[in-house]
């Protein structure tokens, strides 16, 4: 857990597996108002992104992700409502350790703050 | 007598079977022109998520967001009319939900300034309802009926 101070996961709900191979990439809000892309990785076999940034790049502010579904299902030979899904959320405690998942399936999604 | 009864009964049938066209046409109507709809419900509340400013765009042929419409979620939780069926067609479409003021005015804070469902309407004859089961730290969204 140790300077991985933002986690996240992605599930297929539908399939009952984790959801591999989905594109997934990270923006900070600018002072500008302007989304600055921080990384953008593949989910690994256990739907995980391995290290999106470090606890010294872990600042306050607004974050982004967003996660390729169209693609995900595309391979899968599927159909989805979601061109892609972004969540934004805020981070006041960078200090602290957030988990953001989504768990998700063709026709509908779900986000939390997890630990 | 007879013809009596039978009058009497052609009426009430007649009356429940206007009664229920009508009521089918009042249902159908209320559905009429209103192919998209969406509804907010907060859960950490048990209640709807009322006064939530919603903006619905849609994406242009330039890859920009054109915006539909701004509204504020009724004492249901629900936007009364975002577009007409004839304005609805397919394309990419956004619904923006005004998590961070809606929760700033009940003095709770949330982890989502604002909550954004992009969604692909492929046939615009059909209805689709594209609600938000909302909390401060989490939220759920799919596609209704």
């Amino acid at each position: 857990m140790k300077d991985n101070p933002l986690t996240s996961h992605a599930l297929d709900t539908a399939s009952g597996l984790p959801a591999i191979g989905m594109k997934t990439t990270l923006y900070r809000m600018s002072t500008d108002d302007t989304w600055e892309q921080i990384t953008s990785q593949y989910t690994n076999e256990d739907g995980r992104l391995s290290h999106l940034l470090s606890d010294a790049e872990f600042t306050a502010g607004i974050y982004k992700l967003n996660f390729d579904t169209k693609n995900y299902y595309s391979k899968l030979d599927k159909k989805t409502f979601y061109p892609y899904v972004e969540i934004v959320f805020e981070i006041e405690k960078p200090a602290e350790h957030y988990h953001v998942p989504i768990l998700l399936s063709p026709f509908g999604y779900t986000t939390y703050r997890g630990s | 007598m007879m013809a009596y009864i039978l009058t009497l009964l052609c009426m009430a049938v007649l009356f429940l079977v206007n009664r229920s066209e009508h009521t089918t046409a009042s249902a159908h109507k209320t559905m009429k022109d209103n192919p998209l709809t969406s509804h907010a419900l907060d859960t950490a509340s048990g209640l709807p998520a009322i006064g939530m400013k919603t903006t619905l765009y849609r994406m242009s042929t330039d890859d920009t967001w054109e915006q539909i419409t701004s509204q504020y979620t009724n004492e249901d939780g629900r936007l009364s009319h975002l577009l007409s069926d004839a304005e609805f067609t397919a394309g990419i479409y956004k619904l923006n939900f005004d998590t961070k003021n809606y929760y700033s005015k009940l003095d709770k804070k949330t982890f989502y300034p604002y909550v954004e469902i992009v969604f692909e309407i492929e046939k615009p004859a059909e209805h689709y309802h594209v609600p938000i089961l909302l909390s401060p730290f989490g939220y759920t969204t799919y596609r209704g009926s």
